[in-house]
């Protein structure tokens, strides 16, 4: 049986991409797999709904950071989706018969190790299977302390499971990884690219437009919503921020320890600077969060309201505002 | 239950407002947070209790594993804040 270095992760993608290159030799954190793949944006989208509520991401869309990671130079990952299910079990199974550990995209509800109250309808869970005994899968899933165990039929549904984001038997592993890893460039193409999206989008959804968007429909909840409805809404906000994997204030606190990472790897002071900054912006969102969570549990404090979340959000995107301007300074200077 | 951890305990149920809490019923080793805690907090109330204890205490949870482990008992509230202050 290959000998899998399971570590749990906050993230399932960025801690999936992680297990599986240190599989590969190169040890990384979580932290860094998700700053190289990019993984940090913001987005508000009212029109779309999740489960009647509007989407608000605080991540890249799902696959983002495994594509960007498989772009990098001497990387190569195979990916394939699947129509029939046998087919893709089949094929699961070959791969871990020649003992290369399989990434696979899956859907939440459909796996028994979940406990109930955490198994929704999620289809893009990353988890990795590393072997197979009997009719049960051995699983590297990142966010559980340990590794676990899934019978084929629950594996096989939740590989196929409908509905949005459907991972279609989706699976993926590395086929070749470089001996060494030169951080430096990718740490760059990595800021780069969400500079762009959380200061650079066209669209008054997205990045620090997105987060000022947010703030002035979240004003208006109240009176468009009416009083129950608006805080079936802040909580959702607050999930999305929170919970759902994101290691706390909507990944700013992850993406902070990669550009602290990043600013030892390269002796760079800015990032270091860059990194308190964002701690900070991630600590005023969870400031926005304890007010929201205080209102939806009918226990405000006198200074606690929805124009004092507005306020609050509008100092996150300042303050997002600020770090970002400042690293996509330091990325024009790099070679 | 040692110093620490019985003014923990009453900083909890004051940050979630849990006035008829009786406090000698909870063992240091209770869940906390979820369907199985005495208290009866989920996770809304989880996400504040860690922002009054960096506040009281400077002491940061800021990633959601560590809250998860940190917050399991009344305990291990009081070993991390011991560890990491």
């Amino acid at each position: 049986m290959l000998d899998f270095p399971h570590t749990q992760s906050a993230h399932c993608e960025s801690g999936v991409a992680a297990n599986l290159l240190t599989h590969q030799g190169l040890t990384i954190s979580e932290a860094m797999a998700f700053g190289l793949g990019g993984g940090l944006f913001f987005g508000y989208f009212p029109f779309i709904r999740i489960n009647g509520l509007p989407l608000v991401t605080y991540r890249a869309a799902a696959g983002n950071i495994l594509r960007q990671i498989a772009s990098i130079d001497g990387v190569s990952m195979v990916e394939k989706k699947f129509r029939n299910q046998d087919e893709a079990m089949a094929e699961l199974d070959q791969a871990l018969a020649a003992s290369i550990p399989v990434g696979l995209q899956t859907g939440v509800f459909w796996l028994p190790y979940f406990p109930k109250a955490l198994r929704f309808h999620f289809n893009a869970h990353n988890l990795v299977v590393y072997g197979k005994e009997g009719n049960e899968y051995l699983i590297s899933d990142p966010v559980f302390p340990t590794p676990v165990r899934c019978p084929a039929t629950d594996l096989a549904r939740a590989r196929f499971a409908s509905g949005a984001l459907a991972p279609k038997g989706k699976m993926y592993y590395l086929t070749r990884v470089p001996a060494e890893l030169k951080l430096k460039p990718h740490i760059v193409q990595g800021i780069r690219f969400v500079c762009k999206m959380m200061l650079a989008s066209p669209f008054p959804l997205i990045g620090v437009k997105g987060i000022r968007f947010l703030a002035k429909r979240l004003g208006k909840w109240p009176q468009r919503l009416g009083p129950e409805q608006a805080d079936l809404h802040l909580g959702h906000v607050v999930r999305m921020q929170e919970e759902i994997g994101t290691g706390g204030g909507g990944f700013r606190f992850m993406y902070a320890a990669f550009l602290q990472e990043s600013a030892a790897a390269m002796q760079e002071p800015r990032l270091q600077e860059c990194a308190a900054s964002l701690t900070a912006a991630g600590d005023t969102w969870r400031e926005f969060a304890a007010m929201a969570a205080r209102l939806c549990k009918k226990r405000g404090r006198p200074e606690d309201s929805y124009p004092a979340m507005v306020a609050c959000l509008n100092r996150c995107a300042a303050m997002e505002e600020k770090v970002f301007t400042e690293l996509r300074q330091w990325t024009r200077q790099q070679p | 239950m040692d110093q620490l951890q019985q003014e923990l305990l009453e900083l909890i149920c004051t940050t979630c407002n849990l006035p008829d809490v009786d406090l000698a019923t909870i063992g240091p080793d209770d869940p906390l947070i979820g369907p199985d805690s005495p208290l009866g907090t989920d996770s809304l109330d989880a996400l504040e209790i860690a922002v009054t204890i960096q506040k009281e205490y400077g002491v940061r949870m800021d990633s959601e594993n560590t809250s998860r482990i940190v917050l399991q008992s009344v305990a291990r509230l009081a070993d991390y804040i011991k560890a990491n202050r």
